[in-house]
């Protein structure tokens, strides 16, 4: 054991424990939250003697076990280096071992917490491609110092280093060739260099216009529902009959005023999740950082990228923002919250330098090919159609004013012939670029290669009119992320599958070889 | 687009379909009966039979004879050096088109009614997506997938 063996710092039992705490709090509010509700209420629990106090007495006991659960595992829990391993031991009644070879681990994500923060300590999650759940990691060590952090990444370098050559290989049977990466030695041990911080004006735009607002008003229905037998619904409804005595006007100012405040968090949560949002990058990496309470660090291997989407919704399209996330292969990013998000939200101009930086291969303003005049219809005929059983209902049940529903179908129109301009699509040599729109504009970039699957969708009124829509698959997580160009133009359509179809590709390679050999410029 | 993939699958496959329609309009019909008893014991319109029974055979019509027939009929693969392509689709024809290179694995599969008819079902998947030609007889089955197989580790990336 020649091998030096680390520890995480002590400050880790007390996160063990607060974890296993959380765990807790749900179970814990219901058994004091009953008694609450109970006649006698918490004061009831200690009137009678020690059978009211059990509760209590039990909540103590896993209280006490958790702790010293924690500790343990702090106690337990060691790793090194050797063979070109990250070796773990671990477990609270079952010692576990667990080696994983460097050039496996696809990216080191570190998180600081606000325990973390003030010892300059990180968490560090070891994410492989493979790894079994989704949304969990590999391994994690709970909290380490800065510096051995990076003393796991020097290791992982040495390491890789060495393996280079077989990891290619591996890489390549899964996800197609690795582009060459002459520099690689050199760079390895280079600061990244940092390409981009958000402004404070742009994060603020962000957090004003995101959708969170939702998230945070299903949360708060969530919750109720959750609670729903708990909450003592009749006396809240005479309270809310009084309440509605004083009319209309103060009811919906309340509501206002709720809605309000539910959108007041969502900004706070936020400006909290993306404060200081950054984008580093070396050679194989983007790493992006991120938070103010908890540092997020997360890191993608450029090879694992395996397309870029940009997303505008009418109101930022308007002042020019975007929203740009990266398509990357593998990991544990089936998780919505760590979804690579390359820029939450960017005025265009100060995009493309940087995009232009990291992604040479890509061009970022390709002539789209819009779709033909004919095919319109196919944006707003299936909608109306939809619609029809309501406007009926609607019709015959609240006659007149039912009929006023029928203003719905200008709105839907106006919105297809919209989505019909934004469609289109554009080759550029090995990269296809499609874009569509459902409410916010979608544009997907991909090169060839990466992806996977091309189909052609036909049906019996889009075959009348000579037109059809093509979808592009790449694999994005553990899944595929499934790029759309609807309704194009017959012709259209045939060319990207054309272009897409290996063995017509390679007819016109070996033409163009023989027309002219020089087989370096081609591919 | 105006060439079709040459090979379709099996004439059996059809016969499967027709009788995988004719288990669920036996569960439609029984659904159907069951408004039947309700109509009859709380006394509802007599319509009622005369929709359901009408339904039934509506049913029947388009899950036993109409659907497998152009289920069928649309139905084309071809396996080439390259690439597979694939041609599918009810209401909406699909065709698909999937790179050598990208096929992940391959694996034929056969259910009890399948089985009976000697047919398997071969799926190809991708990193991303998995595609099912749904009725092969399982010799044909099986050589396809060596072949696939073979081919997918022969297949060279030129771009």
């Amino acid at each position: 054991m020649s091998e030096p063996r680390y520890k995480l710092h002590p400050i880790s039992a007390l996160i063990n424990f607060l974890k296993g705490l959380k765990e807790l709090i749900l179970p814990f509010v219901i058994i004091f939250g009953a008694n609450l509700f109970r006649e006698d209420g918490i004061s009831g629990m200690f009137n009678q003697g020690w059978q009211g106090l059990l509760p209590l007495l039990v909540g103590g006991v896993v209280l006490v076990f958790m702790l010293i659960a924690g500790i343990i595992k702090w106690k337990r829990f060691v790793y090194w280096f050797e063979d070109g391993e990250l070796r773990i031991e671990y477990g609270l009644f079952v010692k576990k071992k667990r080696y994983i070879p460097f050039e496996r681990i696809q990216s080191l994500n570190y998180i600081e917490g606000i325990f973390h923060r003030p010892l300059g300590l990180v968490k560090v999650k070891v994410e492989t491609a493979g790894s079994g759940k989704a949304g969990q990691a590999e391994a994690e060590l709970t909290a380490i110092y800065r510096a051995e952090a990076d003393r796991i990444e020097q290791e992982m370098h040495m390491a890789k280093r060495g393996y280079a050559a077989q990891a290619e290989t591996a890489d390549e049977m899964l996800y197609g060739p690795v582009e060459a990466q002459p520099l690689r030695e050199e760079v390895a041990d280079e600061p990244a260099r940092v390409l981009y911080r958000m402004s404070m004006k742009e994060l603020l735009v962000l957090a004003t216009t995101s959708g969170g607002i939702g998230v945070v008003i299903s949360g708060v229905a969530l919750f109720l529902s959750q609670f729903s037998e708990l909450i003592p619904y009749d006396a809240i409804y005479e309270e809310v009959m009084l309440f509605m005595r004083f009319g209309y006007l103060v009811v919906a100012l309340t509501v206002f005023a709720g809605l309000l405040l539910a959108w007041v968090i969502s900004v706070a949560m936020t400006l909290i999740a993306n404060y200081q949002f950054t984008i580093h990058a070396d050679e194989e990496r983007i790493y992006i950082t991120r938070g103010l309470l908890e540092k997020k660090k997360v890191s993608v291997p450029f090879n694992r990228v395996q397309g870029i989407k940009m997303t505008q919704n009418p109101l930022r399209q308007l002042f020019g923002y975007v929203h740009v996330t990266v398509e990357s292969a593998g990991g544990t990013l089936t998780d919505k919250d760590e979804k690579i998000r390359l820029f939450p939200l960017v005025k265009q101009e100060k995009m493309k330098p940087v995009l232009d930086e990291l992604f040479p291969d890509f061009d970022w303003s390709p002539e789209l090919t819009r779709l033909p005049k004919r095919s319109r219809p196919f944006f707003y005929r299936l909608s109306i159609v939809w619609f029809v059983p309501a406007f009926a209902a609607l019709g015959y049940f609240f006659y007149p004013y039912g009929l006023w529903a029928l203003a719905v179908i200008p709105v839907i129109v106006a919105m297809g012939l919209w989505q019909h301009r934004t469609a289109g699509y554009a080759i550029s040599g090995r990269q296809l670029t499609a874009q569509f729109r459902g409410i916010s504009l979608h544009r997907f970039y991909m090169l060839k290669k990466r992806i996977q699957v091309v189909a052609v969708t036909r049906t019996i009124f889009q075959r009348r009119r000579d037109v059809a829509s093509v979808h592009a698959t790449i694999k994005s997580g553990m899944l595929g992320a499934t790029a759309l160009v609807p309704n194009l133009s017959r012709e259209d359509a045939e060319e990207i599958l054309a272009w897409y179809e290996p063995s017509r590709q390679r007819q016109k390679v070996d033409h163009e070889q023989t027309k002219n050999p020089q087989p370096n410029e081609i591919g | 687009m105006n060439h079709q993939p040459k090979n379709r699958i099996s004439r059996k496959g059809l016969t499967v379909w027709r009788l995988y329609g004719m288990i669920e309009t036996v569960v439609v019909a029984l659904l159907l009966a069951g408004v039947g008893t309700l109509t009859y014991f709380f006394d509802w319109p007599n319509w009622i039979y005369a929709a359901a029974g009408g339904l039934l055979v509506l049913f029947a019509f388009l899950f036993i004879y109409l659907f497998p027939k152009i289920r069928w009929e649309r139905w084309r693969y071809e396996v080439r050096d390259q690439e597979i392509e694939l041609q599918h689709g009810l209401f909406i024809v699909k065709r698909t088109l999937v790179p050598m290179v990208r096929v992940q694995h391959v694996d034929t599969e056969q259910g009890p009614i399948l089985r009976k008819y000697d047919l398997s079902e071969i799926s190809i998947s991708t990193a991303a997506t998995t595609h099912t030609i749904p009725a092969l007889i399982t010799e044909e089955a099986d050589e396809l997938r060596s072949r696939i197989s073979v081919l997918a580790r022969v297949a060279e990336d030129d771009v």
